[in-house]
This record gives structure tokens, C-alpha cells and sequence, in this order.
């Protein structure tokens, strides 16, 4: 299992203040269909409008990201560039 | 040169990887060849000039461009009407998110002037003082209006309103009523109100900061050319000429394929040269005149209409215990994001408190609209705001209870696993290596004299990864040219040749590396982010690793084995063991020799969406003395120590450290923006914008910490920002501890410090 969470802003937005979930996934890809599952639209969002960490290590939300078993997975928004 | 390295690992060293060779751009540099964005002349060229705003606030009722549209020598007039309208929408490439109603609107205005120095309208001619003239014939019919320039003016509850439908994003409910509030954000862990009840010693301060200009040698400029059959080209001095491509594309209403663009050699960006002001306005006049146009900023346009760093407004509040614990910290943090909503607060919440280990955090952020030229990206940005009054506070903490600034910092060092604000944990170590560094420094012992002081800080960077791509050719003598994406702006051209050149085994002086443009290579995000060593560096070693298994293919057939038969090894292709055969060894110089005979050219392109990049991380003290006559401050002592993962070309990693250094000096004693009554800026030059200079320093020590970053082939962390984070503070701090005056307003100029010290 892969845990997720969101920042609070972005819960607030689209988990109905929910932060956290567990989901199986192996990549990023995955995650994004599972949340998707969960909320659909979620995924899209997620794609355009987040960073994500891994583990910690900051990445590019990209489906091709491996995740590994137990990872925590973290969404965090994109800095705003005007 | 400095030897202060410390490495903390035991990995191999290198052949080429942490030398010095020469920068492959110094000749052309210094022997003024380097062709720079105002350098290009075309057949036919056209000059551009562009009308601006002579007023922070106005109304445009309407613009007449006909009287410069008739004087002779005029080829072409536009204004904002020529370009296509934007959907109000935050989008965007890599961590960042654009919002192209804003930015369509900073590159021309529509239906208001928002600072001074706001394009207007833009013109064409055959020479640049028949477009002058023409510009001047330009009548606009403005309304002023009342205008607000600090941040706090700004987010009153009846401050002049920028955009009378701008609603606050980030407040649940939205609230009902508009005003210059963009944006508010909230971070946060643990449990904050909890934590500071088990402080022995809180302490918390306002604080402000103001906006300062990334303070390039170049000005802004570029050249376009636009063809009848739709293909543009463009020529310009930037960050990112991928980035300058796309946005211009998106402005124009263009495909990204008819556009080229070419990078020119770039004089300074730090950040301000991420954004296009000028690209699209030569793409117009180019088509509508049919002819090559050239536009370039004055040092005034680029004080008044390009983006300088937020200043801002602050609150900090820390919460210790005796043993020196740092229980609680929370922080209200107010950015001026100039004219369009975008400033780094966000980087100001995530970086603030990052370096500490710290259960209870919150972090609040306001991006706030005001009648300043929009806010654009400056080394770290957001970082070295919040880091001055975090670091501030924190040096105050530690003198109540009695604690070395360094050790109180070492106790409360970040590390692997410990949780940051925004909710990932830290991966990568690499700041407690940087306070020992210090601590460990001889200099930390020296005594000083009367008013004179210490001070300490730190800070803290993400650093960046992303898209980037390299192409490698093997020439048929040997040597080897790397092309990338990313404009040359902190050496990545030797730092590129050099990994290409440890990679293939090859001597350094056999590579080249070159920036190519959009149409020559794949796609490269900006320079910027502490990210091209990482990102690039990492496509081109790649690229140089295919290039490895074809010559041992090319090798295979040559001497008729198969190819798991053939390894590389030092630049040589060799048997992989006796039973493959007796070999004479082929170098890559003989192997491209036969590269016609064996398959045709030796080539290699690689891309990367490169992730797990290492943040920075960077600690500081200085010595100072203070003029208790003149309030002058004089930096005696400067130590800087960073984490810089691998050192890829050491100089230039130090050079890198002792800019930061360098511009925090500035930022924290002198640079200012200095607004009328009216709101125009009345110092939009280097005369009356104090930038240091070579006679206010000392030799910046830069003290080089080695922690490889295990994602990157040679261990590289963006080294570029990280810098300019502690020294606001660590300068702020040494002030407090020659004369026992707190300063929480930069600058700390000689009259602000001579009125504190007279008070």
C-alpha cells in the first residue's frame, strides 16, 4: 500500500478536507488513477497543479515515477509564477 | 581559488569531476566578442521603442497612435489590441504556474496602467530616435488613480484596488468584498498552540523587507524576425529560450513549431530572465513591418518595468526551552507580488522554518497586489525573505538563554526523516555538515574589537530538477561536441564538458559544449531553480553513456566479437576478458576514425524528467563593524559554508557562494526601491541603487561541503541560490551584537541604522 497525502489548501479544494489515503500503486500513474477512482476529475488536478514528493524526494508529477511499496506520497502545490 | 573543502564521503575521486579547467566562455568574455542580446544586427533591422506608463495608477480611456504612425521612417505601431486575448487560467510548465491573462496584460497594457514604466504601446522604425520620437507621438488618454505601494497600504481595507474583482483565493468561505489580496496560504504540522506552551523563552518580531532588483549587468533585449510564411525566429537574452518560445507562442497565438528561438550570450539573469517582456512586442512590429526588429530595455526600463524579489512585511514567533529545543515557530508572511498576482511567498512558508527539526510549525502567506512592476524570480526566491526573520528570531533566542547561535542551530539541525512544513520529510542530509563546518571554522574563535559583531544564520533551498535534454557528437577526430538546452549562466558549459568528459574517459580539452537552440536540441527547462547541473548535467552523462555502448559496438565489429565481449574502461574499448580474444585497446579517437566504415556517425541525444534532487542547504557568519557616527556597516569577515553535493568545476561553485554572498549584502544593507509621493520610482539607476561593490567587501570565504546526492552520477545539488539566504540575517545579527540594536527593516542603511543607534 502507498500512503498519499495533500496539503490542507488542496484537501480542502478536493477531498472534502481529507488529507490522507491509502491506495496500491506501483507508479505514480497508478496513484493518479486511484485517486482519480476516488474523486473523479482528482487525477487531472493532481497532474496540473502539483509537485509531488516521494519518500521525501521531490519529482515532477510524471506517471513514469516509481513508488515504491509503503511509500508515502506527497502532493504539494506548484509555486505561482504570475 | 580556495581549498576550503570539507567531504564528507569516501567515494573514489575523479579524473575530470572537482577539477578547475578553464571556462570554455572566458576568451570571447574578456576579449568583448561574446555576442549578447543587443549585439545582433540584421540586414534591413528595424528599432523598436516602447511607450510606458508615466503614471503607478491610471485608467486608459484610450490610445491614438496615429500621429507616430505617420511620421516618416515609422514602419510599424501596436498596442495590447494586436494581441489575442488569454483565458483567465493558472497553467504552466515545471513547478510553476502562469496565469497568461496576467501576463498578456504586463506585456502590453489594456485597460489600465498598474506601475510606472508599464508598456503602452510599441513602435518600429528605421533608426531608435525616429522610434523615440514616434513613441512620444503616442497620445494615451489616462485617468490616474490613486495608487498603493507597501504591502501593508496594500492589504487595508480601503487601499485602491488593482482589480476591482479580485477575490481572495485560498479563504473558504471567499470572501465577498474584492481586494489586493491574491492569495492567502496556510501550512502547517503539529500541534502550534500546544507547543509554544512548552517554551521557557518565546520571542516574536515584525520585520520588513524591501524589493530589490536581481541587478543584471544586460539589460533586457532581443531581436525577431517574422516571415509571410509564419516562421518566426527570435534571437534573445534569457534564462530559458524554451521558456521564451513557449510564452511567446502562447501570447502571439502561435505553434510552438513556427517559432525558433536562439539563446544569445546572457550578462546576468538571477531569476529576472524567466519572464518575457519584450519577445513577443518584436515578434508584432517584425510581422507587421515585414523587417527585423530589435528591442532593448534602458537600465531605467529595467528598474521600472521588469520584475525585481517581493519585499515584504513579516511576523515571526519561536518558542524554546533552556536546553535550547525549539518547541514552536509560526510565521505570518506578507509579499508584494508587484502588479499581477505571483510573488515567492509560497517559498517563503516551505523554506522558512525547513533547516530545523521543529514538531510544531505553521506558516501563513499573503500574495499581495500593488503598483510595482510585477515581482519575477530572484536567486532563491521567497527563501531569503522569511529566512531574515527567522534567522533574526531565532539569534534572539538564543542570546535569552545563553546559547551559542551555532549550537543552538546544531541541536535543532534537520535531518533524514525529520518532517518539514508543507508534510514530506526531508530526504537528503546536508545542514548540520554546514553548522559544523562553521563551528570548526578558525575564524568562529577570533576576538573581536569595540563595535564590532558576530552574527550566524542559515537557509535553505529545494533546488530543481525537470526537463532537460543533450545531444552528443562524436567529430572523426576525436573529439566531441555536447549540446544542451540550458543558457550558460554559472559555468554549465565547462561543468557539462566536464561530466561528459569523466564519463567517456576522454580528456577535457577534446569536448566542447555549446548551447543550442530550440530547433538544434530537445527540450530544456530554464536555467534556474539550482537545477541545470543537476537536470542537464544528468541527460548529458546519459547521452555520453549510449555514446559508450555504441563505440563498444563499433569496437565489437571491428574485431569481430560479440558485444557483451567489448567493456569501456578509461576511454579505451577493451576485451572483457581473455577469452574475448588479444586486443590492442581502441580509444574513442581511433574508433571515431572508423566511424564510416563501422555504422556511420557516432550520435547520442538524451532526455530526462530528472527528480530527487538534493535541496541546498547553507550556513553563515560574519564580522562586522559599525561607524557609531555614520551608521555605515563594514563587512570585516565573511564565512560561507554550503552543501554543494559534488563539486563539479570548484571555482565556479565559489563563485556561485560568494555571489549569494555578495547580493545578501547588498540586499541587506543598501539595495532599495525608492518610491514618491506619486509612486514613481526616483532611483531606477545604479547611481542611486546602491548595489555593493568591489571596495565594500572582503574576499568571501567559501567553505564547500561535500555531501554527494545519491541521485545524481557524480553526487551533484544545485549550488546556484542557497547563498543568498542566510546573509540579511547573519549580517542583522552581527549588527545587534556591535551595538545591541535589533534592525528588522532592510536595508540597514547608515541613516535607518544611525537613527536606531541615536533613538
Amino acid at each position: 500500500m502507498v500512503r498519499v497525502a495533500f496539503t490542507s489548501g488542496f484537501a480542502r479544494r478536493y477531498t472534502g478536507g481529507v488529507r490522507e489515503f491509502e491506495v496500491e500503486a506501483k507508479n505514480l500513474r497508478g496513484v493518479l488513477k486511484a485517486m482519480d477512482a476516488l474523486f473523479p476529475g482528482l487525477g487531472e488536478h493532481l497532474e496540473e497543479e502539483t509537485t509531488v514528493a516521494i519518500n521525501g524526494e521531490y519529482h515532477e508529477t510524471g506517471y513514469f515515477q516509481v513508488v515504491p511499496p509503503d511509500a508515502e506520497v506527497f502532493f504539494i502545490p506548484r509555486i505561482e509564477g504570475g | 581559488m580556495n581549498d576550503s573543502t570539507i567531504v564528507t564521503d569516501s567515494v573514489k575521486r575523479f579524473k575530470w569531476v572537482g577539477t578547475r579547467p578553464i571556462r570554455p566562455d572566458g576568451v570571447p568574455k574578456v576579449t568583448g566578442r561574446a555576442l549578447y542580446g543587443a549585439d545582433l544586427k540584421l540586414p534591413g533591422m528595424l528599432y523598436g521603442k516602447i511607450l510606458r506608463s508615466p503614471h503607478a495608477h491610471a485608467r486608459i480611456r484610450s490610445i491614438d497612435t496615429s500621429a507616430a504612425e505617420k511620421l516618416p521612417g515609422v514602419k510599424a505601431v501596436m498596442t495590447a489590441a494586436d494581441l489575442p486575448s488569454q483565458k483567465f487560467d493558472y497553467i504552466g510548465p515545471e513547478r510553476v504556474a502562469v496565469n497568461f491573462w496576467h501576463v498578456t496584460r504586463n506585456i502590453l497594457a489594456r485597460e489600465k496602467a498598474l506601475y510606472e514604466g508599464h508598456a503602452i504601446a510599441a513602435v518600429a522604425a528605421i533608426s531608435a530616435s525616429i522610434a523615440e520620437d514616434a513613441a512620444a507621438l503616442i497620445k494615451v488618454d489616462y485617468e490616474v488613480l490613486p495608487h498603493v505601494i507597501d504591502v501593508d497600504d496594500a492589504m487595508a481595507p480601503d487601499a485602491p484596488l488593482l482589480f476591482e474583482d479580485m477575490i481572495t483565493r485560498g479563504i473558504e468561505p471567499a470572501p465577498t468584498k474584492p481586494s489586493n489580496i491574491s492569495k492567502r496560504l496556510d501550512f502547517a504540522i503539529g500541534d502550534v498552540d500546544a507547543g509554544f506552551k512548552q517554551a521557557d523563552v518565546v520571542i516574536e518580531k515584525d520585520f520588513k523587507t524591501a524589493a530589490v532588483h536581481q541587478a543584471y549587468i544586460e539589460p533586457h533585449a532581443c531581436v525577431a524576425k517574422y516571415e509571410a510564411d509564419g516562421q518566426c525566429e527570435i534571437w534573445s537574452s534569457s534564462q530559458g529560450h524554451f521558456q521564451m518560445r513557449a510564452l511567446t507562442a502562447q501570447i502571439l497565438g502561435a505553434r510552438l513549431g513556427d517559432l525558433r528561438v536562439t539563446p544569445a550570450e546572457i550578462g546576468g539573469g538571477f531569476g529576472g530572465k524567466t519572464v518575457t517582456y519584450l519577445e513577443p512586442v518584436a515578434a508584432i512590429l517584425s510581422k507587421k513591418s515585414g523587417l527585423p526588429v530589435r528591442l532593448q530595455m534602458t537600465r531605467e526600463d529595467v528598474f521600472r518595468a521588469s520584475g525585481p524579489t517581493s519585499g515584504s512585511s513579516m511576523w515571526v514567533k519561536i518558542g524554546v526551552k533552556k536546553d535550547g529545543t525549539i518547541v514552536a515557530a509560526e510565521g505570518i508572511f506578507r509579499f508584494q507580488a508587484g502588479a499581477f498576482p505571483g510573488s515567492p511567498v509560497m517559498n517563503g512558508c516551505l523554506c522558512a522554518f525547513a533547516p530545523y527539526d521543529i514538531p510544531n510549525q505553521r506558516a501563513t502567506g499573503f500574495d499581495v497586489v500593488s503598483n510595482r512592476p510585477k515581482a519575477a524570480a530572484y536567486r532563491a526566491p521567497g527563501s531569503p525573505i522569511s529566512a531574515f526573520a527567522v534567522e533574526s528570531v531565532l539569534d534572539m533566542c538564543a542570546k535569552a538563554i545563553g546559547m551559542d547561535p551555532l549550537a543552538l542551530r546544531h541541536k535543532n539541525a534537520c535531518r533524514i526523516g525529520t518532517p518539514t512544513i508543507a508534510g514530506p520529510k526531508h530526504a537528503h542530509a546536508g545542514y548540520i555538515e554546514t553548522v559544523e563546518a562553521l563551528m570548526n571554522h578558525p575564524a568562529y574563535k577570533v576576538k573581536l574589537g569595540p563595535n564590532q559583531g558576530r552574527g550566524v544564520a542559515s537557509g535553505y533551498w529545494f533546488n530543481g530538477g525537470g526537463e532537460s535534454s543533450a545531444t552528443l557528437q562524436v567529430n572523426a577526430d576525436g573529439t566531441v561536441l555536447v549540446a544542451t538546452g540550458s543558457p550558460d549562466i554559472g559555468g554549465s558549459r565547462a561543468s557539462m564538458a566536464i561530466m561528459a568528459a569523466e564519463t567517456l574517459g576522454v580528456d577535457y580539452n577534446t569536448v566542447r559544449a555549446i548551447v543550442a537552440d530550440t530547433a538544434s536540441v530537445g527540450y530544456t527547462h530554464v536555467t534556474g531553480g539550482s537545477r541545470v547541473t543537476f537536470a542537464t548535467g544528468t541527460a548529458v552523462v546519459n547521452g555520453a553513456k549510449t555514446v559508450v555502448k555504441e563505440l563498444c559496438k563499433r569496437a565489437a565489429l571491428i574485431w569481430g566479437v560479440d558485444e557483451e565481449g567489448v567493456v569501456w574502461d578509461d576511454g579505451y574499448a577493451k576485451p572483457a576478458g581473455s577469452n574475448v580474444g588479444d586486443f590492442k585497446p581502441l580509444s574513442l579517437k581511433e574508433l571515431a576514425a572508423k566511424a564510416a566504415a563501422t555504422g556511420g556517425p557516432i550520435t547520442a541525444s538524451a532526455g530526462v524528467n530528472a527528480g530527487g534532487q538534493a535541496p541546498g542547504f547553507a550556513s553563515q557568519f560574519c564580522d562586522v563593524e559599525v561607524d557609531p557616527e555614520t551608521g555605515r556597516v563594514t563587512i570585516l569577515r565573511f564565512v560561507a559554508a554550503q552543501d554543494v553535493g559534488r563539486a563539479i568545476h570548484p571555482a565556479y561553485v565559489e563563485g556561485q557562494i560568494q555571489g549569494g554572498v555578495v547580493q545578501g549584502i547588498g540586499w541587506a544593507l543598501n539595495e532599495e526601491y525608492i518610491y514618491n509621493s506619486k509612486g514613481l520610482l526616483d532611483n531606477p539607476g545604479f547611481l542611486d541603487y546602491r548595489c555593493p561593490v568591489a571596495s565594500d567587501l572582503p574576499m568571501i570565504d567559501a567553505v564547500m561541503v561535500e555531501v554527494p546526492n545519491p541521485t545524481h552520477p557524480y553526487g551533484a545539488k544545485g549550488v546556484g541560490e542557497v547563498g543568498i539566504c542566510p546573509p540579511m540575517a547573519a549580517i542583522a545579527n552581527a549588527i545587534a551584537a556591535a551595538t545591541g540594536k535589533r534592525m528588522t527593516e532592510l536595508p540597514i542603511s547608515p541613516p535607518r541604522l544611525l537613527a536606531a543607534l541615536s533613538a
